[in-house]
C-alpha cells in the first residue's frame, strides 16, 4: 500500500483510506512472518495400538487388530517358510500362489472367482500364504472360502497348465523390461545362483516343473504349527477369536510322509530333496561390471549390488537404516538424491535399499540415467557409497534423517494392518516382545558415530558388483574403468555369463581351412611333432611380480600326463599343485586339499606339455570360429568346448602360426564369473621347441610371467608329482 | 438388495468448507486417530490448459514449483518437510496438478505456510530451470521409453484426438521442454497459479476453528487472479476405427483398444466405468474369465477408463500368450464387446458389480492422504464435495439396460483407435 505518502488529509481521502482498509482485511491481519517457517507446536505422542495373540490347539498363531474406521476386514495367513533350493526346477513356487485359488475339493476355480468377486472380495495366494479382504458383512463367506483354500486346494492339472503356460510367455518375455532384467540378475549377482535368493527361474527349469511338484510344496509347508493367522478391521477380538477358532481350529494339515537323503534333508515324493539354504553368499572379491546388453535402450538402469549380514534383530539393525536413509533411502534429501538428480540432473531419481533379512540381508543402490552419462553416474554412486564410509554424516543430516523415520514410523500406523505386521514380524523375526515400542527411542538415541560404524561395517565401496543393463554398444567400453580388473563381463537375462560373440569382428576362415589344420600348423610353428614328442619332461621356470613383490614360478611336466607348479615369494611358498595323471592336490598357505570334481578336471586340463596334441582324447571339442585381429595380427579363432559346459577360446597367428592368445571363463563362487586373458610373446627354441618366454595374464590376477629357463629332458623325480 | 446396504455401511467423511475472499476454496476434514495431518492444494490446471508448442509445460511446472519461493531458498522446500518429519510430493494429470505434504500434526503451519509460499511468490532460478528440464526428461525416458509398452498413452492420445489438447500426454514433448522460457513460466504462474483456481484441503489431526485461523493468516494475503482461461475446444465425434500398428522393444505381442467415453461425473460415464469393472474387475469378470482363462489368448487382460474432465477414453489392453497372433487375440477381446451389446447383463452379475463397487468405496478413504485428494477432486470434477460420499450411488444406480445402452453407444469399432504392438522384429 502508499499510505505513507498521503500527506493531504481531505475527508474524501481518508474515506477511501478506510474503505480500501475494510475490503483488504488481509493486509491488516498480514502480521505473519513469512520469512521463517512457522514453530512447530509440542509434539504428539504416537500410540502403537493393541493387538491380541492367541494360539490356536493345532500350533496356529492368531493376531487380532480391531480398528473400526471403516467396515473392512482383512485376513491373512502366513506360513513360515524357509527359502529353499528350487534347482531344476527353478518357478514352480512362483506358481503356488495363483494356484491356490484354482481348485479345492468343494469349489472349482469358477466357483471361486465367482465367490470371490460376487463377495467384493479380494483372495491372493502367494507361495506362503493367502491374503484377503471384504466388507465386514460378507467377511464371514471370506474366511471359510480363505480356510477351504488353505486346506484343501487340490491344483488341477489343467490349471497348472494353464498358468505354466502364461508364465513361460512372460519370462519369454524377460528381455523386454529392462528393471526386470535387472532384478532378476541382480539377485543372481547379489546372492550367487546356489543360494535360493539367487536362482533364476528360465524355460528351460520351469519347463521341468510339474503339478506335483507345486502340490507336494503347498502340502508340505501350508501346516498350522509353523502357520500365521492375522485379522485386522472391523471385527472385535471376541469375534475374531470365534471365527478363528471356528474355520482354524481343527485343522490338521495334510500328512506328508517323508524320507530323509544322505544329507538327512527331508526328501518328499514327487518333488524332492527339501534342500535348504546353505551359507550365506560372500561378497565379491573386487569390483567388477557386470553388463546386460538391451540394444536401443533410452536409458541405462544401474544397481551397485552386495550381500550384507543383516538381520532385523541385529543389535545395529536401527543404524542402518538411518545410514541407508542419509545415503538414499527414500527421503527427497537423501545424498544419491541431492546429487545424481538435483545437482547433476542424471535422473529422475536415486536411491538405495539396505535390507535386514532373517536368511541374507542386502545393499543396492541405483538409477535410470540417460545413455551418455552412464559412467558418470556410477562413479558418483560409488563415491557416495565410499564417502559415506570415510567421512561422518553431518548432525543436520542425521537430525533429518531421524525425524523422517520418526515420522513415517506415525504414518505408517494409520494403517491398522501395521500394528498386525508388527506383531507378525516380531514372532518371524524373533525379536524382542518390546521391539517396536521401543523403536522411536532407539531410534533417537542413534550418534554420528553410530552411523559411521554402520557405514564401516555395511558398505563395502571395494567388494561390489555394478550391474547395468543397457545399450552395450553405446555404453559397455565406458564402464570399464570403474571394474578393478578392467573387463566389463557380460552377462545374458538369466544372469549367465556371455561367453564373447562367437562371430563378432571375425571374418569367416578361408574355405576348407578347419581347427585341426590350426592346430597342426601350430606344432609345426613350434617344431613339428616328432621335435614335441621327443620332450619327456620339462621344467619352466618364471619371475613375476605379485602385489608389487617379486616372485617365482616352476612348472614340471613328465608324460604321460604328470604335472606340478609351484610359486614362491622368496622362500615363502604362495601355491602348490601337484597332479600324479589321476589324483590332484592343492598346497596354499591357507592349507592343503585334495581336489575333486570340476577342480581336478581343470588341473588335468592343465597337465600336458603340449596340450594342443591331446583336445580329441580330452574329449575336447576345437571349433574354428573365424579370424580375428589381435593386437594388428590376423589370428585364427579356435573355441574349444570342454566337459561339462565350459570352454576356451585361443587365438593362433595366421602367417606364423604361433599361438597368441588364450581367453578362458572362469565361473567364480557364488555365481558369474571372469575373463582371464593370456597373451603369449617372445617365442625362442630349447631342443628345437619353440616356447613363448613372456606370459602376460589378466583378469583374475594381472601378472606378466617371464620365463627365465626352459628345462628339457634333464629328469624330474617323481615324487615332485606325488598327491600323497 | 446390495445397493441398499450398501449406504448403509458406508461411513460418511466429515467436512466443512468455505471460500475465502480471494476466492481460495477451503475444505477441512478432521479426524483424530492418528497424529497427522495431510496439507493439499489442488489446481485447477493441467497440461490441457498448455499452449501448443508448450506441449508437458504443466507438469515441467510442478517440479519447478519445488524450487523454492522469495522466502525459500532453492533445495529448502522439501527440507523443511522432511525435517519435521513429513512426506511431499505432487503430480500432474491433463486436468489439475496437486500438491501436498503429510505432516506430525503439531506441524500443520509448517504446511500452511509452504503452500502459501508456493502459492504467492514462487521462485524459480535458471539452475532449477536447467536442472528440472533434464530431470523431466529422464522422467520421460524412465516412464514411457524404456519401458515394454510404455508408449501405448502417447500413441493411442495422438490418435483419438485430433483437436482437443488431450492428444499429448502429460509428460509432454522433448522439443517443447526445450523451447520453454522464462516468460512462460511467469505467464503461466501469474494465469493459473492464483488462489481462485485452487482448492486447500487439510485431512487429520487439528482442530478445524485454529486451522480456519492459521490458514487464513497464510493464505487470505494471496492476491486473487484474473479469470481462467478455459480451453472450450471439442472433439469431435469419430467418423471410423482408426488402426494402426506399433513397433516396440518386445516379444509378445499387444492389442489396444481406445473407445471414446463422456466426460467424468455424467451419468455415462458411470455406466461406462461400471461397463469397464464387468469386463474386467476380477477374475470372474468378462475379458479375465474368458481371454485369458478359458480361451488362454493372454498373459493380461484389462479395460479401464480415462477419467477426464473432458471426454475421455476407455482403454481395453491385452498381451498376447505365447503362440497368440494380434488377430486372434482382438477376436476374441471383440466378442466380449460384441456379447455387452448384443445381450442384457444378468441382474446377478449387475449385484456383483454392485457390491465390488461398495467395497471399494468403503476402502478408498481409508487414510488421510487419499481422503484429501478425493476431497478436492469431487469439489473441482464431480459437480461438488459431498460427492466423495455420494457418488457411489450414480454407480449403484446405473442399470443392466444402463449397461447395454452404453455399449452400443460408446462400444462400438467406428468409436475406436486399435492398436497392435508388435516386436521390432516384425517390422518391414
Amino acid at each position: 500500500m502508499n499510505r505513507q505518502r498521503k500527506t493531504m488529509k481531505s475527508p474524501l481521502l481518508h474515506t477511501l483510506a478506510l474503505a480500501a482498509t475494510l475490503l483488504t482485511p488481509a493486509v491488516m491481519t498480514a502480521q505473519v512472518n513469512r520469512t521463517k517457517a512457522p514453530p512447530a507446536g509440542p509434539a504428539p505422542e504416537v500410540h502403537l495400538g493393541e493387538h491380541k495373540s492367541l494360539l490356536l490347539d493345532n500350533g496356529m498363531r492368531v493376531i487380532i487388530v480391531e480398528n473400526h474406521k471403516i467396515p473392512i476386514v482383512t485376513a491373512q495367513v502366513r506360513f513360515d517358510i524357509p527359502p529353499i533350493m528350487q534347482g531344476d526346477i527353478a518357478g514352480y513356487q512362483d506358481l503356488v500362489g495363483e494356484l491356490l485359488t484354482s481348485g479345492t475339493s468343494r469349489h472349482t476355480k469358477d466357483q471361486i472367482d465367482e465367490l470371490v468377486d460376487g463377495l467384493g472380495a479380494q483372495l491372493v495366494g502367494s507361495n506362503d500364504g493367502i491374503y484377503a479382504s471384504s466388507l465386514k458383512r460378507n467377511f464371514p463367506q471370506v474366511m471359510d472360502l480363505m480356510y477351504d483354500v488353505v486346506s484343501s486346494a487340490n491344483f488341477p492339472n489343467d490349471e497348472f497348465v494353464k498358468a505354466k503356460t502364461r508364465m513361460m510367455s512372460q519370462i519369454g518375455a524377460r528381455t523386454d523390461d529392462p528393471d526386470q532384467i535387472a532384478s532378476v540378475v541382480g539377485n543372481a549377482l547379489t546372492y550367487g545362483k546356489d543360494y535360493p535368493y539367487g536362482e533364476v527361474t528360465t524355460e528351460a527349469t520351469l519347463g521341468k516343473a510339474d503339478r506335483d511338484d507345486v502340490y507336494q510344496y503347498y502340502r508340505y509347508f501350508f501346516q498350522p504349527k509353523h502357520g500365521y493367522l492375522v485379522l485386522v478391521g472391523d471385527i472385535t477380538a471376541k469375534e475374531g477369536e470365534e471365527m478363528a477358532k471356528k474355520y482354524f481350529g481343527s485343522w490338521k494339515g495334510a500328512e506328508v510322509p517323508v524320507t530323509k537323503d544322505a544329507e538327512g534333508h527331508d526328501v518328499v515324493k514327487d518333488l524332492g530333496p527339501i534342500i535348504p539354504a546353505g551359507a550365506p553368499p560372500r561378497l565379491p572379491k573386487d569390483v567388477r561390471v557386470a553388463f546386460v546388453d538391451r540394444p536401443g535402450s533410452a536409458q541405462s538402469v544401474i544397481k551397485v549390488i552386495f550381500p550384507e549380514n543383516l538381520k532385523p534383530n541385529d543389535p545395529m539393525a536401527t543404524q542402518a537404516q538411518v545410514l541407508n536413509t542419509i545415503l538414499g533411502g527414500g527421503v527427497f534429501n537423501a545424498r544419491l538424491m541431492q546429487n545424481l538428480r538435483e545437482d547433476k540432473a542424471y535422473t529422475y531419481g536415486a536411491y538405495s535399499s539396505l535390507d535386514a533379512d532373517r536368511w541374507c540381508g542386502s545393499f543396492s543402490a541405483g538409477c535410470s540415467v540417460r545413455n551418455a552419462v552412464t559412467d558418470s553416474a556410477a562413479i558418483q554412486i560409488m563415491d557416495e557409497i565410499a564417502k559415506i564410509r570415510t567421512a561422518p554424516v553431518t548432525a543436520d543430516e542425521l537430525s533429518l534423517a531421524k525425524s523422517n523415520m520418526a515420522g513415517s514410523f506415525a504414518r505408517a500406523l494409520e494403517d491398522p494392518r501395521t500394528v498386525a505386521r508388527f506383531a507378525l514380524n516380531t514372532y518371524l523375526n524373533d525379536l524382542p516382545e518390546d521391539h517396536y515400542e521401543t523403536y522411536l527411542k532407539r531410534l533417537d538415541a542413534v550418534t554420528v558415530a553410530d552411523v559411521q560404524k554402520a557405514a564401516e561395517r555395511f558398505m563395502h565401496p571395494d567388494s561390489a558388483t555394478i550391474l547395468v543393463v543397457g545399450d552395450k554398444a553405446q555404453v559397455a567400453e565406458t564402464l570399464k574403468p570403474l571394474s578393478t580388473s578392467g573387463q566389463v563381463f557380460f552377462y545374458d537375462v538369466n544372469g549367465d555369463i556371455v561367453r564373447e560373440d562367437r562371430t563378432e569382428g571375425a571374418t569367416p576362415a578361408p574355405a576348407g581351412m578347419t581347427a585341426q589344420i590350426v592346430l597342426d600348423a601350430y606344432i609345426k610353428a613350434i617344431g613339428g611333432k616328432s621335435a614335441v614328442e621327443k620332450v619327456k619332461d620339462l621344467k619352466k621356470e618364471y619371475t613375476t611380480k605379485v602385489q608389487g613383490m617379486e616372485a617365482s614360478m616352476v612348472e614340471y611336466y613328465k608324460l604321460p600326463n604328470k604335472y606340478a607348479m609351484e610359486m614362491k615369494m622368496g622362500e615363502m611358498v604362495l601355491q602348490k599343485l601337484a597332479f600324479d595323471g589321476t589324483r590332484g592336490k592343492m598346497m596354499g598357505m591357507a592349507g592343503e586339499k585334495v581336489l575333486e570334481d570340476t577342480d581336478l578336471d581343470e588341473l588335468r586340463g592343465s597337465s600336458y606339455a603340449f596340450p594342443e596334441l591331446h583336445y580329441t582324447e580330452m574329449e575336447l571339442v576345437a571349433k574354428l570360429m573365424g579370424v580375428v585381429d589381435i593386437d594388428g595380427k590376423k589370428a585364427y579363432r579356435i573355441n574349444v568346448k570342454t566337459m561339462p559346459g565350459g570352454q576356451f577360446d585361443e587365438y593362433y597367428d595366421t602367417t606364423s602360426g604361433l599361438k597368441l592368445r588364450k581367453k578362458e571363463y572362469q565361473t567364480q563362487e557364488g555365481g558369474g564369473g571372469f575373463q582371464v586373458v593370456t597373451d603369449y610373446a617372445d617365442y625362442a627354441p630349447e631342443a628345437g621347441v619353440m616356447f613363448p618366454r613372456t606370459l602376460k595374464q589378466k583378469g583374475g590376477m594381472d601378472m606378466t610371467l617371464t620365463a627365465t629357463k626352459i628345462i628339457v629332458n634333464k629328469g624330474i623325480p617323481d615324487s615332485v608329482f606325488t598327491v600323497e | 438388495m446390495a445397493s441398499i446396504t450398501a449406504v448403509a455401511q458406508t461411513r460418511d467423511i466429515k467436512y466443512s468448507e468455505f471460500d475465502l475472499p480471494n476466492g481460495l476454496h477451503v475444505i477441512l476434514h478432521e479426524d483424530h486417530s492418528t497424529p497427522i495431518v495431510a496439507v493439499g492444494v489442488m489446481y485447477h490446471v493441467g497440461s490441457k490448459d498448455e499452449a501448443r508448442d508448450r506441449r508437458g509445460f504443466a507438469h515441467f511446472f510442478e517440479h519447478l514449483l519445488f524450487e523454492g519461493s522469495d522466502n525459500i531458498g532453492r533445495g529448502e522446500y522439501a527440507k523443511y518437510v522432511e525435517k519435521a518429519g513429513g512426506v511431499l510430493n505432487a503430480n500432474t494429470t491433463g486436468d489439475r496438478t496437486y500438491y501436498y505434504e503429510v505432516l506430525p500434526s503439531n506441524q500443520l503451519d509448517l504446511g500452511l505456510w509452504l503452500e502459501s509460499e508456493r502459492m504467492m511468490h514462487a521462485k524459480v532460478e535458471t539452475k532449477g530451470i536447467e536442472t528440472q528440464r533434464e530431470v523431466v526428461k529422464e522422467e520421460r525416458r524412465q516412464r514411457y521409453e524404456n519401458q515394454p509398452y510404455g508408449s501405448i498413452l502417447p500413441e493411442v492420445l495422438e490418435r483419438a484426438y485430433t483437436v482437443h489438447p488431450y492428444q499429448w500426454p502429460t509428460i509432454g514433448y522433448m522439443e517443447d521442454l526445450n523451447a520453454a522460457t522464462e516468460k512462460d513460466f511467469k505467464d503461466f504462474y501469474k494465469t493459473f497459479y492464483v488462489p481462485n483456481n485452487a482448492v486447500l484441503v487439510l485431512a487429520g489431526d487439528f482442530d478445524a476453528k485454529k486451522a480456519t485461523s492459521a490458514l487464513k493468516k497464510y493464505f487470505e494475503g494471496i492476491p486473487k487472479g484474473g479469470v481462467i482461461p478455459r480451453n472450450k475446444v471439442v472433439e469431435p465425434q469419430m467418423k471410423a476405427e482408426i488402426r494402426d500398428t506399433v513397433y516396440d522393444k518386445i516379444q509378445l505381442p499387444a492389442v489396444v483398444q481406445a473407445y471414446h467415453i463422456p466426460a467424468l461425473g455424467t451419468p455415462d460415464f458411470y455406466a461406462v466405468d461400471m461397463l469397464n469393472r464387468l469386463l474386467s474387475n476380477g477374475n470372474s469378470s468378462r475379458l479375465v474369465k474368458n481371454v485369458k482363462d478359458a480361451e488362454q489368448k493372454a498373459v493380461y487382460v484389462g479395460s479401464f477408463s480415462l477419467p477426464f474432465e473432458d471426454p475421455g477414453l476407455a482403454i481395453a489392453f491385452a498381451v498376447a500368450n505365447m503362440g497368440v497372433s494380434p488377430d486372434s487375440l482382438e477376436a476374441s477381446m471383440d466378442r466380449q464387446f460384441a456379447l455387452v451389446r448384443n445381450e442384457p447383463v444378468p441382474e446377478a452379475e449387475l449385484e456383483k458389480l454392485k457390491v465390488q463397487i461398495e467395497t471399494e468405496h468403503a476402502t478408498e478413504n481409508s487414510r488421510m492422504a487419499g481422503i484429501a485428494n478425493n476431497l478436492a477432486n469431487a469439489y473441482i470434477f464431480l459437480g461438488g464435495t459431498d460427492k466423495v460420499n455420494t457418488e457411489v450411488k450414480q454407480y449403484l444406480a446405473v442399470t443392466a439396460a444402463d449397461l447395454q445402452r452404453v455399449a452400443k453407444k460408446y462400444f462400438v469399432p467406428e468409436n475406436r483407435v486399435v492398436l497392435y504392438y508388435l516386436p521390432m522384429s516384425q517390422k518391414k
